[in-house]
């Protein structure tokens, strides 16, 4: 393949040149580049004569991009250009609607537009959020866009929930004026990052509990608590929004005219954080919006969601039928009693979760010990190391147990002494070591508490065995058994490391996070 | 390299009017006001179908001006200043809406996939142009390169013949186009 005449550039050396000249250059071998599609870039760059490091570099990098864009920008905006300028503004910059001016448009979502507004006579800036004109036409969109203003309305004694000043119309648009809140979502933090510190996960597992709580305590189910539907105040305090799904007496509503008021747009969103029961199409009470606090808190707490998958529906098959990966998991240094709230909320069986989310309040706030600060990152993957160190001592104590007899049966006198002790020692030392062991399985939360409480009977356990062994090695060494003798000897000796070194390395690691109170 | 700060409305699009007309900014307010007009007429109801191809609002903005009398009727001369009025609609929209100043936290494989789900397409497009700014300010014909292809949608052809060069040109400079923005986004 020769080099082509079009390329006056290849012969230009040594010559400062401007940016503009350069990126002629680079454009030029770029769009050649493209045309004979050489197999070796560098080489076919020699091949043009192209001598200027910067130009080589920029027409690598170039075709290295343009390869690896993939789709990017290959379907126009254009498509969706008339949706996207059509549905911009309903309501314009500084409209009047009844006692309120519109200052601008702060959101939007399946259903409508939401506003900032002042209400002038009050000199207060107020939420104004509207029905979607399409969908303003369509009763049912009505009726569900009126229960959220007076399920709001019949709640909005607590502080955790938005206060409705007024419903009205705007040219046949229904409209609910309620508190502004000026802060972000629970889901912009969750994406935005960092994980919370243990304390602040308290705080908001405590604040939204008690909200919903109070919305239990007057008969209302929120059915679509999520994220989005979750502000957080510039000052900090939590606000529940979008009643609009509440049923106000749990059996209103209903399932079937719930999915018809579900709208397309909101479906996704929605779905991801249903209990398995309203998932199914049953109905839902106030154990459903235990579970979706559950889902919210583990995806608060972990940043991912429990029932994780790269497809939404993988999600809902995974709500319907999978255990969700244990919190402490993605985040060891939780509280083992904020997991194993986590997991009775996210019980499959509604029977399995609280009743509702008072009790989840009270089981918040006395259960929880108070959360450590500037907790030790997770060292979950460590508590196997643990348990394999567990395991592997009580099979040292079978051996050394079994050393011990056949010392005895070689010779007897003080070896049936050390014998009895070693077994004894054995048999309270792998106890104790399997109590811990269940103990971190299933009681995790008393781990702590139990594994000082053993910590000396432990010791002094495995230092009768060492000891027993280093006396049975004597014995072995005069009784001219020489290379018995090494074993015991060694054994013994390792038992006592073990104990007074090893073990004590490993536990720290493990558990040091939760131990530093 | 010189970020040039485009918070406002119409103004501060960085751009020599290659044709040699004057009044480019006239024309594209006007351009700029018909399309919005049509837009929203679709909307009200007052003209038929829920659906309103791109193209086809921009020839129905290209007709009206031109039955108006509006001394630069030439086609393709309009679908430059139709694509930038697109642009800057489409831009504008994604501002009011809030749109990401950065592409924050994301990868190249993202970055794809992102733009493929159109939800975000439209959050990013305060990013793309802003960059698509910074691409003018190396070459202006790939920026208007991407103005037709990618804001108003014009087909290969129609735009290859808007900027009098051939077809085969035209894909290599779109591709040149791709890879120059896609290496400016991803790297931001």
């Amino acid at each position: 393949m020769g080099t082509r005449p079009g390329l006056a550039v290849s012969g230009i050396e040594r010559v400062v040149m401007t940016p503009d000249e350069r990126w002629k250059r680079v454009k030029a071998l770029f769009e050649l580049a493209l045309e004979q599609m050489p197999p070796n870039i560098d080489a076919w760059l020699d091949q043009q004569g192209e001598t200027d490091e910067d130009v080589r570099a920029d027409v690598l990098s170039l075709l290295r991009h343009q390869e690896r864009s993939g789709s990017f920008l290959n379907t126009p905006i254009a498509d969706q250009a008339p949706d996207l300028i059509s549905e911009s503004h309903p309501l314009q910059e500084g409209q009047v609607v009844d006692k309120y001016t519109i200052v601008r448009e702060l959101g939007r979502g399946g259903m409508g537009h939401v506003y900032l507004a002042t209400e002038p006579s009050l000199k207060r800036q107020v939420a104004l959020k509207t029905l979607a004109p399409e969908l303003a036409a369509n009763p049912e969109y009505r009726e569900r866009f009126i229960r959220e203003a007076r399920a709001a309305a019949a709640l909005e004694h607590h502080s955790g929930i938005c206060t409705v000043y007024s419903y009205g119309e705007v040219d046949g648009t229904p409209y609910i004026a309620h508190e502004f809140v000026d802060g972000r979502t629970l889901r912009a933090e969750i994406e935005e990052g960092p994980l919370p510190s243990l304390e602040a996960i308290h705080q908001t597992a405590v604040s939204l509990a008690d909200t919903l709580g109070f919305a239990h305590q007057h008969g209302i189910t929120h059915r679509d608590f999520k994220p989005e539907n979750i502000m957080r105040a510039t000052a900090g305090r939590l606000k529940v929004l979008d009643f609009g799904l509440a049923s106000v007496t749990t059996s209103a509503g209903g399932p079937a005219s719930f999915v018809t008021l579900t709208g397309q747009g909101t479906l996704m969103g929605t779905l991801l954080y249903m209990s398995p029961e309203q998932l199914r199409g049953e109905k839902a009470d106030y154990r459903s919006d235990v579970f979706a606090l559950g889902l919210v808190l583990y995806e608060y707490a972990c940043g991912v969601h429990p029932f994780a998958s790269a497809q939404p529906m993988g999600i809902m098959a995974n709500i319907l039928n999978s255990e969700p990966t244990p919190a402490s998991m993605h985040r060891g240094d939780l509280p083992a009693s904020l997991v194993a709230i986590l997991t009775r909320c996210l019980a499959k069986n509604p029977e399995g979760r609280f009743p509702s989310a008072v009790e989840l309040t009270v089981a918040l706030t006395s259960d929880a010990p108070k959360p450590r600060q500037d907790a030790a990152p997770a060292a979950d993957h460590m508590v196997g190391w643990w348990r394999t160190h567990q395991l592997a001592v009580i099979a040292l104590y079978l051996t050394a147990c079994v050393l011990a007899w056949q010392v005895k049966e070689w010779q007897a006198g003080h070896a049936r002494a050390l014998f009895m002790a070693s077994c004894i020692a054995a048999m309270i030392g792998g106890v104790l070591r399997s109590h811990l062991l269940f103990t971190e399985r299933v009681t995790t939360t008393q781990l702590t508490e139990e594994r000082e409480r053993w910590k000396y009977p432990l010791t002094a356990a495995d230092l009768v065995i060492a000891l027993a062994l280093l006396a049975d090695g004597a014995i072995l060494y005069f009784g001219d058994r020489l290379v018995p003798a090494v074993l015991t000897v060694a054994l013994g000796l390792g038992i006592a490391a073990g104990r007074l070194v090893i073990e004590r390395v490993t536990t720290a690691a493990t558990f040091a996070h939760s131990d530093r109170a | 390299m010189n970020h040039s700060p485009r918070t406002t409305t119409m103004a501060p699009i960085p751009v020599s009017d290659t044709t040699g007309r004057g009044g480019a900014d006239d024309h594209m307010q006007a351009v700029y006001n018909e399309l919005r007009r049509i837009a929203a007429a679709y909307l009200r109801g007052e003209r038929p179908g829920r659906t309103l191809q791109a193209t086809a609002l921009v020839h129905e903005a290209y007709l009206r001006l031109a039955g108006l009398g509006q001394p630069w009727v030439d086609r393709n001369h309009f679908l430059g200043i139709a694509a930038r009025a697109m642009r800057q609609i489409l831009v504008d929209g994604a501002r009011a809406r809030g749109a990401q100043k950065r592409w924050a936290g994301m990868d190249r494989v993202s970055l794809t996939e992102t733009l493929i789900a159109a939800k975000h397409e439209d959050a990013m497009l305060s990013a793309l142009d802003d960059a698509l700014v910074r691409l003018g300010e190396v070459d202006q014909e790939l920026a208007r390169i991407v103005e037709m292809r990618y804001f108003a949608g014009l087909s290969i052809e129609d735009t290859a013949t808007a900027l009098d060069i051939s077809p085969a040109t035209l894909k290599r400079r779109w591709a040149l186009a791709r890879g120059w923005l896609f290496r400016e986004l991803s790297a931001s």
